[in-house]
Order: C-alpha cells, then sequence, then structure tokens
C-alpha cells in the first residue's frame, strides 16, 4: 500500500523538481538548532468528550536534541506530540519527502510537504508539513498513525519572538477506540450509562487539546539533572 | 378511702389463636389491699397482669386502675405503678446500679446516687451495686426486681410470682417486705401466685381463676373460714369410735369412714372438743389433720391443670 | 425524648457487638492502604493504558482520593452488614434478654421508645459512615497525599482538579449515611417481628444481595422493575463524580431513598405500637 503512494506522489510532484524538500526540511532543522534548552509555562485545556479533565498549568524543560522533561505542580495531561514539538521529533528515522505545491496557512506562505516514513517499524504511516517559506518554522502537521488515527497539529508563533518556539498549539485528533474495561470501574449497576456508551462507540471521537506556551527562557544553560525522570 | 377502688378490671378477655387465655374477667382491687390473685400454672395469671401493664392488648373489657382507663391514660398510670412480670430480667452487659439509673431515667423518676442506694440496701444488694447483672443469682435478680419497683416509690405494686425460685429465706424476706409495704407504706398490693399457703399468710382479699374465668373472689378470711374445714382424724378403732359419737352432733359432721381414718366436715372451732370427746371416751387418736375445704379445691383444680 | 436517646446510645455502645464494625473498618482500610503501596501505581498504570497510548501525564494520581473513592465503591456490601449487626438488634435483642417487659411497662408512650431506638440506630449508622471518612481519607492522604482524582467510567475518563474534589466526597459520604439509614430502617423492620438478632440480620442482608443480584441481571423483566429497588439508587453517590454533576438523579435518589426510610420506619412503629409482648 505504502509503495503505491509512494509511486503516484513522486510521479505527481516530479514537475517541482525545483524545490528541494530536503533542503526546506534542513532549514527547518537548522532554524531550531539556534535553541539549545528552553523552559516554558504551558497552559492546557483538554475537549475530548470521553475525556474530561480541568484547565492545567505545567512546565516543559527541552535540551538539545532529545531531552524533555514535563513538569507540574498537579496533574498535567499533554498529547505527547504537544510536549516535544521539534521537527526531530516529526522528522525522525529514515523518510522520504516530497513537494506537493505552496500553499497558504493563517495568511503565511507555506510549502507543504509529504513525510513517508520508509521501513515497517514506526507507527507512522504518512505526514502532511505545512513549512513557512519565511520563516522555516512548521505550521501544521497532519499525520496519520497506525494505531492512533489522524491528528492535526496548528501551531502558532509569536511574531517578536527570535526563536522558532510556538505560542500556541491546537491539538486535533480522531479516535475511534477507547474502550474502558467494565472491572475498572467498578460499576454493577452502571446500565443506566449502557446508553452513553453505545452512542460513543458508534461515532467517532473528536478530539481538541489547546496549549498555550508562555514566558519562554531560551538557552539559560539546563542542567541535565532536570530531566532525570522517565518520560511516560 | 376503703372504698377507692384501685384495679377495676371488667369483663376481660384475650384470645390467642384457638386458646381462650382470659375469659370475661371482672376483679376489684381497693386501696390498702394485698390482693392475691391465684390460679394454677397456665390459668391465665400473667396475661391479666401483661394486660394491666399494656404489654399485651385485651380483645375485650375494660382495665381502669386508680379510676383511669389504662387505654387512654397509661403514661400517667405506669407513673404510679411499680411491677415485676415473671422472671425479672436485665441488662446483663450493665451493672445493677446502672440498670436500675437507667430505668428510672426513662421513667423520669429521680435518679440521685442517694435513691438508688437506697433501695438496694432495702433489698439487701447494696455491696453488689457494681456487679453485672449477669454474674447474679436468680434470687439476687428477684431482689434486683423489687429494688426497680419500688424505686419511683409507687402507690400500687404488681409482682407476678414473686418467689419463684427462692429458698425459703428468699421467701420469708419477700413475704416480710410485702407486709412492710402494705402495714407500714400503706401500698396497695397485687400478688400473683400459684400457691395458696404463700398467699394465705400476706393478702386480705383474693381472686382465684382457672382457665382464664374467675371462679372465686372475696376476703381471704371469709373465704377460707366460710367452708367447712375438712378434719381426718386417725384413730385405733373407728367403729368404736363411730358408736360413741353416735349420740352426739359430731356424727352429723362425719362424712367417710374407712379404715382408721375418719373424715368430719366441720367448722375449725369444732376440732378441739371432738378431740377431747374421743379422748376422754378412750379413743386414741394418732393424728388431727386439717384441710380446708377451698386448699383442697384449689389442689384439685392444679392437679387437673398440670 | 433525648434522654430516652442518650440512653439507647449508652446500651449501643455499651455492647461489643457495636465495635465490630468500627475496628473492621479500622484494619480494612490500612489493609487496603498498604495494598496500594504495593500494587497501586501498577493498578493505575493498567487503568490508564489507553490514555497513555496518546497522551504523556504528570501529577499524583494515586492519592488518597483515588483511594478513597475506590473504598467507598467496594464496601457496597460489607458496610450494610455492619449496620445490620446492630440495627438488627435493636428492638430484638430487648425480646431475647426479656427486658422488653421492663422496657414496655415504663410511663413512657411505646412511640417514643420505638422512634429513640430508631434514631439512636441511626446515629451509629452515620458514625460508621463518619468513621469510614475519616479513617479512608486520613490514611489515604496520610500516605498518598492529595492530587486530582481520576474516575474512570465505561463513559470515559475524568480528572477532578484538586480543589473540586473535597466537597464531592462530603456529599457522598453524606449520602452513603443516608443509604446506610435505609439499611438501619430495614434491619429495625425485621428486628420489630422476631425475638432473635440473627433473622434480622441475615433478612436484611439477604433483602439486598437479591436485589444486586436481581439489578445486574440482563433480564428485561428486572429491568423493569428496577427502578423500584432501593439498591439502584444506593450507589447514586457517584453521580457526584460526574461532570457535570446529574443533580437531577442525585436528588431523585435521596428522595427515593427518604421514602423508604419513612415508609419502613411508619410501618416498623405501628407494629411495635400494637405488639403483644409474650416475652
Amino acid at each position: 500500500m505504502k509503495n503505491i503512494l509512494i509511486f503516484i506522489l513522486f510521479t505527481s510532484v516530479s514537475l517541482a523538481q525545483s524545490v528541494k524538500p530536503e533542503d526546506i526540511l534542513e532549514k527547518v532543522k537548522n532554524n531550531f538548532s539556534r535553541v539549545n534548552d528552553y523552559e516554558v509555562r504551558v497552559n492546557i485545556k483538554v475537549d475530548v468528550n470521553f475525556l474530561k479533565v480541568p484547565e492545567t498549568r505545567a512546565k516543559i524543560f527541552y535540551k538539545k536534541p532529545d531531552k524533555i522533561q514535563l513538569k507540574s505542580e498537579g496533574f498535567a495531561l499533554l498529547p505527547k506530540e504537544g510536549l516535544d514539538f521539534s521537527p526531530y521529533s516529526f522528522l525522525e528515522g529514515d523518510y522520504t519527502a516530497i513537494f506537493d505545491k505552496e500553499n497558504v496557512i493563517g495568511g503565511n506562505p507555506c510549502y507543504l510537504l509529504k513525510i513517508i516514513p520508509l521501513g515497517d517499524k514506526g507507527d507512522l504511516i504518512l505526514s502532511t508539513l505545512w513549512i513557512d517559506k519565511n520563516k522555516y518554522v512548521i505550521r501544521k502537521i497532519e499525520s496519520t498513525t497506525k494505531s492512533n488515527g489522524t491528528f492535526t497539529i496548528d501551531l502558532k508563533y509569536d511574531n517578536d519572538f527570535k526563536y522558532p518556539l510556538p505560542s500556541s498549539m491546537v491539538f486535533t485528533f480522531n479516535v475511534q477506540k477507547m474502550q474502558m474495561p467494565k472491572e475498572i470501574t467498578g460499576d454493577m449497576t452502571d446500565e443506566t450509562n449502557e446508553e452513553k456508551d453505545k452512542q460513543n462507540k458508534s461515532r467517532t471521537t473528536t478530539g481538541k487539546v489547546y496549549i498555550n506556551y508562555s514566558d519562554y527562557k531560551v538557552n539559560s544553560g539546563l542542567p541535565d539533572s532536570l530531566f532525570t525522570h522517565e518520560k511516560k | 378511702m376503703a372504698d377507692e377502688k384501685v384495679i377495676e378490671i371488667t369483663e376481660l378477655t384475650k384470645d390467642f389463636k384457638d386458646v381462650k387465655a382470659v375469659n370475661s374477667l371482672s376483679l376489684n382491687v381497693y386501696r390498702g389491699d394485698v390482693f392475691g390473685f391465684l390460679g394454677p400454672n397456665g390459668a391465665g395469671k400473667s396475661t391479666t397482669i401483661r394486660m394491666m401493664l399494656s404489654l399485651i392488648n385485651p380483645n375485650h373489657g375494660e382495665i381502669k386502675i386508680f379510676g383511669k382507663s389504662l387505654k387512654k391514660e397509661r403514661t400517667s398510670i405506669l407513673k404510679r405503678v411499680g411491677a415485676i412480670v415473671e422472671k425479672p430480667d436485665f441488662y446483663g452487659y450493665l451493672s445493677a446500679y446502672k440498670n436500675l439509673e437507667i430505668l428510672g431515667r426513662i421513667s423520669g423518676t429521680d435518679v440521685s446516687n442517694r435513691r438508688i442506694m437506697e433501695v438496694l440496701e432495702l433489698v439487701g444488694l447494696e455491696k453488689r451495686y457494681g456487679s453485672k447483672v449477669k454474674t447474679f443469682s436468680h434470687g439476687m435478680k428477684q431482689r434486683l426486681g423489687l429494688a426497680q419497683v419500688l424505686l419511683h416509690d409507687p402507690d400500687l405494686i404488681i409482682l407476678d410470682e414473686p418467689t419463684t425460685g427462692l429458698d425459703p429465706q428468699g421467701m420469708k424476706e419477700i413475704r416480710e417486705l410485702i407486709i412492710h409495704l402494705s402495714r407500714d407504706k400503706k401500698k396497695t398490693l397485687f400478688l400473683s401466685s400459684h400457691i395458696l399457703y404463700e398467699v394465705e399468710l400476706v393478702a386480705n382479699r383474693m381472686t382465684i381463676i382457672n382457665k382464664g374465668k374467675a371462679i372465686v373472689e372475696g376476703e381471704v378470711d371469709a373465704l377460707l373460714n366460710m367452708n367447712k374445714l375438712k378434719v381426718t382424724f386417725e384413730v385405733n378403732d373407728s367403729e368404736q369410735a363411730r358408736q360413741i359419737l353416735g349420740g352426739t352432733d359430731y356424727i352429723k359432721d362425719l362424712e367417710t369412714v374407712a379404715n382408721n381414718i375418719m373424715i368430719f366436715s366441720m367448722s375449725s372451732d369444732k376440732v378441739a372438743g371432738l378431740n377431747k370427746y374421743l379422748i376422754e371416751n378412750k379413743i386414741e387418736v394418732s393424728a388431727v389433720i386439717p384441710t380446708r375445704s377451698l386448699e383442697e379445691y384449689f389442689l384439685n383444680i392444679t392437679e387437673k391443670a398440670s | 425524648m433525648i434522654t430516652l436517646i442518650r440512653i439507647e446510645l449508652y446500651k449501643i455502645f455499651k455492647k461489643w457487638r457495636t465495635y465490630i464494625g468500627f475496628m473492621v473498618i479500622a484494619v480494612i482500610v490500612p489493609v487496603i492502604n498498604f495494598a496500594m503501596l504495593a500494587e497501586g501505581e501498577k493498578s493505575l498504570d493498567f487503568m490508564t493504558r489507553n490514555l497513555q497510548q496518546s497522551f504523556v501525564f504528570v501529577g499524583n494520581l494515586l492519592n488518597g482520593y483515588l483511594i478513597s473513592y475506590f473504598i467507598l465503591t467496594s464496601l457496597a456490601v460489607h458496610i450494610p452488614f455492619l449496620i445490620a449487626l446492630v440495627a438488627g438488634d435493636l428492638l430484638a435483642g430487648e425480646a431475647t434478654a426479656g427486658t422488653y417487659r421492663l422496657l414496655i411497662t415504663r410511663p413512657v408512650a411505646r412511640i417514643k421508645i420505638v422512634t429513640s431506638k430508631f434514631i439512636a440506630g441511626l446515629i451509629y449508622s452515620n458514625l460508621l459512615v463518619l468513621w469510614l471518612a475519616v479513617m479512608s481519607l486520613g490514611i489515604g492522604i496520610l500516605i498518598f497525599g492529595v492530587g486530582e482524582l481520576i474516575v474512570i467510567k465505561s463513559s470515559g475518563i475524568i480528572i477532578f482538579a484538586k480543589n473540586d474534589i473535597i466537597w464531592r466526597f462530603i456529599f457522598a459520604y453524606g449520602f452513603a449515611g443516608l443509604s446506610m439509614t435505609v439499611v438501619t430502617a430495614l434491619a429495625f423492620f425485621f428486628s420489630s417481628l422476631v425475638e432473635n438478632a440473627i433473622g434480622p440480620i441475615v433478612s436484611t442482608m439477604a433483602v439486598i444481595i437479591v436485589f444486586l443480584i436481581l439489578s445486574a441481571l440482563p433480564i428485561d423483566f428486572f429491568r423493569n422493575i428496577e427502578p423500584y429497588l432501593f439498591t439502584t439508587y444506593m450507589s447514586s453517590w457517584r453521580n457526584l463524580f460526574e461532570d457535570p454533576v446529574d443533580y437531577q438523579a442525585f436528588i431523585k435518589a435521596i428522595a427515593v431513598l427518604s421514602l423508604h426510610i419513612i415508609i419502613l420506619f411508619t410501618i416498623t412503629a405501628w407494629i411495635f405500637k400494637r405488639k403483644d409482648i409474650l416475652t
């Protein structure tokens, strides 16, 4: 299936050979490499119908190339991609990048690239990236995964901020299966919820997570000791 | 005052499924009476007493105590009544003192330490005031029962078989207490028993019931003396004795002769005279056994019942 | 009346069987907490495994609130038994001991006697629930601290903010007190019919267990009668751990349970008033 996809895309965009996707991606990575570390406050709002979570605050710590830590005084929940939004995480492993077209989103002209991971090991099937032509930051990602369906990430950036770090992210996803085993809930007389249950299972679950990033402290020299805990 | 009715029972009836436990019973108890309520086991005595104390609801009839209807003024009546119904049971896990204190508080009585110890002393339990009642013997529980009866100084005292299970000394103490309460404290007492002799010693009025019905009612003295005595004379030669008595009034009193037993039916004042006459006429009298006809009657129905 | 209630409470707390309930809770709650210390993380991991596929989260989810919630759900049968143990003895115990005769010949209306006994039983039941609350939350928070409460239902996952939890527990335990008062009323009713405390205890538990089983059977007939079984409403405290809270269902449950209490007590009082005391 994947190979057919590659073939179709390859042939359809072979005319646009003047724009090299590898170069674009390289520029994005280089842009991001200016960031050695950062510390940022996050405000997370979850809007998913099977998941009711209060608005939470946390802090994210990042150190190049792959150290990342979520800390909170209380509880905080983030989609995995909301925690680590570095281009490195989206561009892991071997892949084929194909330039599709140019596009405008939110008034920003973008290159539209398709990323197809090679091999069967990863969870990702296909990703579409919208990369800002002028600033070389990722504005939008649309990914399809094996286990978790499709998700979209919309990133906004503060024009005055010199680093390619987003001020907000909207994470949208479609999940069809989210089973809660009854024995966990301990509901012996949970018949009244059966109706709800049926409704939930029949339609696709759409969810959104709104994340605001503020008070960035970039390149302040974060120690490795901050990153001792395993990320979940 | 002597005519004031303390208890007035009219046509009292109680049915339990197929059994008529109490059958149109009527009786009156007057102020100052020590009233004996007699009958064999199962005659309906306890049932009657339970109805008097509102433990059981009668099917028919009326009970008035202190001139008030028990049905309508139960609470105010019971304030002036002290009772033991059958064997006295207490809260075994509590001490004698605590039991009395609780019962007193429920009744709204004075439960001062002084008063509780006073009644305990009256019944001879002052030394065991702190002991749990479950450690008490039957006799001690009976005495504690009396203590609870007397705690609020009632005007009417109802005792259901008060001497059951007591030794002779215990029985004597109870009798003395009853006499003291009646004579010195001017209480009205209602005692039930299946032992005529016991009642006879203390009561001035009584009723005998059998199978739920009243058989006799009246003054004890009158009931016991009114009926003639049956006197059994054991003699050495009953034939000769009969001949000797031939010309006297005593022969009219002779009922039965069998072997050397002669049974006369006579009033008690003639017994000594007959004995003297027989001895003077050379008849040897080895025994003179009086039996009141009432007692015999009572024994008969008691035996039948058991 | 206050005097009578005090006396009844005194009698209740002078019996060793009263303390069984408190001791059981004093043992079970720490045991559950220590089990959670050993296995809690694993259980929580298992519970949240679906969530962990897509999300990253931090926070002290294994906290006193979660454990208290778990304890509240799992003691649906145990606590009623401990209640019936005492409530079933309130009237039948007097018959067994022979003290009915002493009690009912007092110059006090029978209705006052039966009411004071019921109120004393009610106080005991609610004290037991209070003890459960104190032990659950107290020990749970002492060992595991506080945090957000994760509640997993078949309809989804709800995570309650730290400052949005305690009021729910207060009302939940309050509601549990009401539920246990229904059990008290039921045991009390059975107690008025017999002369031995075993009967009421067994009968009460039999009724609760049978009703719970009937409610769980996936047969239409039983589904139809489910709204009329009081056990259906006894777990309505869970409505407080919904977002948003279904206040209508919650209030309906309160009304149904209250009605049960009133009816059961009224019948018991009527029986007691007319009862022939033969013991």
